[in-house]
């Protein structure tokens, strides 16, 4: 398992305004895996995300990411974690506006100051599709583009796991649909794992597996119990592309 | 909409700090410089009414044309016997207040090195001023009464024996009591040795003569009648006033005097206040365009654009006013921190309670809270532009203004006016108030043009500055480059601020280098004797006594005095300085040029004749064979023969020169101001030096030699403690702009929150995040410290080239020292920002909007 959570809960506030956001949650993630977490707003699903990425500390319970535990780890531990093991897509894109489209997309090895493996990189950038915009600074580049360049930033550093939150949330359903075969690509070419929250269920289904959460509980697991309708397999979305 | 405005203002605490603060520290100075003086005028007005309250009439010289040594006509007993038979005349007693004293702690050194030291008699039984404190007063020769103040500083007792030099050589008086005056138990730290009359004529010199003489009048005479009748016997040259009067003019003589340093201690006031403004105004308009948002939403909610302005401009007066208020307040404690400043410059004003005007309390709060006010109205007029539909879009930028399209050509415009107005001031007015106007608003307006200028020059200057910071320090410095001119027009104005405090530094340096060098090359150049004598002071007339027992001393070949005086003369604004030499020796130790007036001209100067410097001659028009109508002391005209015009570029001697028996018989002046010694040929030149040393110090403490070496680096001392001063006060204005700073960085900060968010969930950790904010801050203050270098490098150059034969040298480890002292002024201005930065919660960071 490349992360795995067991008896994850989350409180916020204390006294009457304590609110459970996770209320005991155990799931483990394979390598090479897609999975889509789903479920309403409240349901604790981001919550679940953060605390998987270590942004967000659990109140209890335990979750071990390539094998370290990260419950527990101080800010220069966790930031390194992320650096070398974790890799982000956000709803809001998040590029540098100083930068150039490729040096966002280096940048979480320059952060780390690592020399970027120059064919890896190649077969990021010819993946995404943008090698006549590299030059370009975000501002320049269409919504779709630049969700694009957050996909290559975040498969840049080869990260363990790739956790994108509603990456298609501020995208129309045109460049959602190429942002989202980017993702699949990437897990059926390159073998990445990733974890993806989304509120849509027709982005879902191009995930491996389907994870649904409700109330702070664990709903839902197309993995662990019977298959759901919700639960699109991988070629399925393939035929939908 | 007032709520609004407060609730803004509340949100906002740190901000709100950091932006009253910047007024507060140019308000600060104001105030305090007005507490400071205030309250040192109204204790020596106290002790001026209190020194003549017993006296109904006073007659003293006028010293409008003293002497350097502050001589002026002698009051003979001869004028005393015909004041005494003045109708109306009770009482009338002659006393001695002489500046040109030395009085020697325990040490064997002068009691102060700064003040003045005085010898003065009793004023006479009635007219007694001084109070005793301990002991009792003189009553005999060889007796001496000391201010409370030095007493007790020096740590005399009673029945101590203290050397006393005046005119006469070191004697030793038996300490019989202490003084104080109106409760004052010092008077600027000024030493003030109290003896009999006659003592103090004979220490003084004055035998049969007296500095002042008070009148009593016969009962029911009116004092102002009796000084009119008075006058017929005095004649020109000589006041005549009733107590209360001359109490007046003697304060108002320390007015004047202090007036000096007012208004220095204000003009630093109005710069910090003036970089204050720019980071007011920046901090608007940053804070304006991260509201356009809530602007456009109160205007759909229907404000008027009125109603927009008046709750920005709301927002200024109240940090203006809190801002004012503090300053008024740290004021009276900056007044109490001046006056230990002064004392341990060896100044002890006296300074009973704190004297709190309410001039003081108008102006401070006035001059700040208006500041504070137009520096925010042009944000203000911006925030009205937003136009209510902002509200609904996402990522509004402000609307391009009329005034930013045309800052361009402004700022060009306001530089050129600034650089005419310097060379207005520096090169065609003369009169010295108008073409220091001139020149300081002229210098005033390139500030402002530069720094309108400067959003131009922020990018190229960030890349220069950031290349090698990129290079060092990798991704942080090529962030923190971007960084900062991602809002060009806001890094700049940050950086001017810092830009007006180091060009002033700069400007300083260079200043007070080249005047070094111009001192060392005049004495290079013109000496041509072994040794100087001076004031032990270093300032200041020392009695001629001195130089006529050097001469005596085997070795010594020829001791040539220069003295200096005061006329006026006729067609010629202002007064002209008159310097006294020996035309026999004074060739041999000194060189002048002499463009006119043959190789005799110096050698051949006869009473009656004047030598002009050539300055003088080209402003006025004067040359050889030109009669001078001369003014001395008693309103008389004198007729000088002008005989030969002289060039000095020691500036030394001129623009007037006599023969020093002239300065003694027409202007009363007999002590030295600088004294050339030649050696004979071949002699032990520092064994020369010991034993005049050692007469000095058993005859003549007031006296010091020095060598050519040893009088350059003395001057440079006198300059570097001016310097010293200088760099304080613009400190206050470098802090302001580090406020700016630190400021600018917070609020930028806070627009890039999701950015940090997401660069720290990708893997940057506190430390680059604090480095990058860091590197931001450096590149900031580097633009600031580079303009600002500049700037002050070209008013430098043109200021000096104004004055005649000053050498321009560029003190350069200073000016790198400067540019890295900008560059570490950054790194603590970041330091909280940075902390900020570093410590934001990766979660909330990603979800700020």
């Amino acid at each position: 398992m490349i992360v795995s959570a067991t008896d994850v809960t989350r409180r916020y506030g204390t006294g009457e305004a304590t609110v459970d956001a996770l209320r005991g949650v155990s799931v483990a993630f394979p390598p090479g895996q897609f999975t889509a977490i789903m479920g309403p707003s409240g349901s604790g699903k981001s919550t679940l995300m953060h605390i998987l990425a270590g942004l967000d500390r659990p109140t209890e319970g335990s979750v071990v990411i390539d094998g370290t535990e990260i419950v527990g780890l101080d800010d220069a531990a966790l930031t390194q974690l992320r650096r070398d093991k974790l890799g982000f897509i956000f709803q809001s894109f998040n590029l540098l506006p100083v930068l150039t489209a490729e040096e966002n997309i280096l940048l979480p090895l320059s952060i780390a100051g690592r020399k970027p493996d120059k064919a890896w990189v190649d077969t990021l950038i010819a993946t995404v599709g943008l090698g006549d915009r590299l030059t370009h600074r975000p501002a320049e580049l269409s919504g779709g583009q630049q969700q694009r360049v957050a996909v290559a930033r975040a498969l840049a550093s080869r990260p363990a796991v790739v956790f994108a939150d509603e990456p298609t949330g501020n995208l129309d359903s045109k460049t959602s649909d190429e942002v989202l075969q980017l993702l699949r690509r990437s897990v059926d070419e390159f073998g990445q794992t990733i974890v993806m929250v989304t509120h849509d269920p027709e982005s879902a289904k191009i995930a491996d597996r389907l994870l649904v959460l409700s109330d702070g509980l664990l709903a839902e697991d197309s993995a662990g119990v019977a298959p759901t309708p919700a639960a699109g397999a991988a070629p399925t979305a393939d035929a939908g592309a | 909409m007032r709520k609004v405005a407060l609730r803004g203002l509340l949100a906002r605490k740190t901000r709100l700090a950091l932006t009253a603060l910047a007024v507060a520290l140019g308000v600060t100075l104001i105030s305090g410089t007005y507490v400071f003086t205030d309250t040192i005028n109204r204790s020596f007005d106290q002790i001026f009414t209190v020194s003549f309250s017993k006296t109904d009439v006073v007659v003293s010289p006028d010293d409008d044309l003293g002497g350097d040594d502050g001589t002026t006509i002698p009051l003979t007993s001869d004028l005393l016997r015909k004041i005494r038979a003045v109708d109306g005349v009770d009482v009338a007693e002659g006393s001695i207040s002489d500046i040109n004293g030395v009085v020697l702690g325990k040490d064997d050194k002068p009691v102060s090195s700064g003040a003045p030291m005085f010898i003065a008699s009793l004023q006479g039984r009635v007219f007694e001023a001084l109070t005793v404190a301990d002991g009792r007063l003189p009553t005999a020769a060889g007796e001496v009464a000391l201010d409370k103040g030095t007493a007790d500083r020096e740590g005399f007792d009673l029945g101590d024996r203290i050397a006393v030099q005046g005119k006469a050589p070191k004697q030793e008086f038996k300490l019989v009591g202490t003084t104080t005056i109106a409760g004052a138990e010092s008077l600027g730290g000024a030493a003030f040795a109290t003896m009999t009359l006659s003592e103090a004529q004979r220490m003084t010199g004055k035998a049969g003569r007296f500095d002042l003489i008070s009148i009593a009048a016969d009962d029911g005479v009116d004092p102002a009648a009796l000084t009119a009748r008075l006058r017929q016997v005095t004649g020109p040259g000589i006041n005549v006033r009733t107590g209360s009067q001359q109490a007046d003019s003697a304060s108002s003589d320390i007015r004047g005097g202090l007036s000096i340093l007012t208004t220095a201690l204000l003009a630093f006031a109005g710069i910090s206040l003036f970089v204050g403004a720019f980071i007011i105004f920046n901090t608007f308009s940053i804070t304006v365009a991260q509201r356009a948002r809530e602007f456009a939403l109160l205007r759909t909610l229907g404000a008027t654009r009125r109603q927009v302005l008046r709750s920005v401009v709301g927002e200024g007066l109240t940090i203006g006013v809190l801002g004012s208020l503090a300053g008024l307040l740290l004021g009276v404690l900056v007044a109490k921190g001046l006056k230990a400043l002064f004392s341990a410059l060896g100044i002890d004003l006296p300074s009973n309670g704190t004297v709190l005007l309410s001039r003081t309390i108008i102006v401070s709060l006035v001059v700040g809270t208006v500041v504070t006010v137009l520096s925010c109205i042009a944000p203000a007029l911006r925030a009205t532009r937003v136009p209510p539909v902002a509200a609904l879009r996402e990522g509004v930028a402000m609307p391009e203004t009329r005034s930013s399209r045309l800052a361009f050509p402004l700022a060009v415009a306001l530089t050129g006016l600034g650089v005419a107005l310097l060379v207005l001031g520096l090169f065609v007015v003369s009169g010295s108030t108008a073409a220091l106007s001139l020149t300081g608003g002229g210098a005033g307006a390139v500030f402002l043009g530069v720094a309108l200028l400067s959003p131009r020059l922020v990018g190229p200057l960030a890349g220069v500055v950031g290349a090698p910071l990129q290079r060092a320090f990798g991704l942080t410095g090529r962030l923190a480059r971007e960084n900062s001119v991602r809002q060009p027009g806001r890094t700049a104005t940050t950086a001017a601020a810092l830009m007006v405090g180091v060009a002033l530094v700069c400007f300083a340096s260079i200043f007070a280098a080249g005047a070094k060098q111009t001192i060392a090359e005049a004495v290079d150049n013109g000496l041509r004797g072994q040794l100087i004598l001076q004031n032990q002071a270093g300032f200041g007339a020392f009695t001629a006594e001195a130089g006529e027992a050097v001469a005596k001393e085997p070795g010594v070949a020829v001791v040539s005095p220069l003295r200096g005086g005061q006329t006026r003369v006729d067609g010629v604004q202002g007064k002209q300085r008159i310097v006294g030499i020996d035309p026999a020796t004074f060739e041999r130790v000194y060189r002048v040029q002499i463009r006119e007036g043959g190789a005799e001209a110096i050698r051949s100067l006869k009473p009656g004749q004047a030598l002009v410097s050539q300055d003088y001659a080209d402003d006025n028009g004067v040359g050889v064979g030109d009669e001078l109508n001369v003014q001395n002391p008693r309103r008389e005209t004198l007729k000088w023969q002008v005989t030969g015009i002289v060039k000095d570029k020691g500036g030394l001697v001129g623009p007037l020169v006599v023969p020093n028996a002239v300065l003694a018989d027409e202007f009363s002046v007999t002590n030295d101001q600088l004294t050339f010694v030649e050696l004979d040929q071949g002699v032990d030149a520092a064994a020369v030096k010991q034993r005049i040393d050692a007469l000095f110090s058993r005859d003549f403490p007031q006296a010091e030699a020095r060598t050519a070496e040893q009088f350059k680096s003395d001057q440079r001392d006198q300059i570097n403690q001016l310097l010293g001063l200088i760099y304080a006060l613009l400190a206050l204005s470098v802090i302001v702009s580090l406020f700016g700073i630190v400021n600018t960085l917070v609020l930028s900060i806070t627009e890039r929150t999701r950015e940090l968010g997401m660069l720290r969930a990708i893997g940057t950790s506190r430390k680059q995040v604090k480095q990058m904010i860091r590197l931001e801050a450096v590149i900031t203050a580097l633009i600031g410290g580079i303009l600002g270098l500049v700037l002050g490098v070209g008013l430098a150059v043109l200021v000096t080239r104004a004055i005649d034969d000053f050498s321009l040298s560029f003190p350069v480890a200073t000016l790198v020292a400067v540019l890295i002292a900008s560059g570490v002024a950054g790194v603590l201005a970041a330091i909280m920002p940075a902390r900020r930065a570093a410590r934001l919660d990766v979660l909330e960071a990603l979800a700020y909007e």
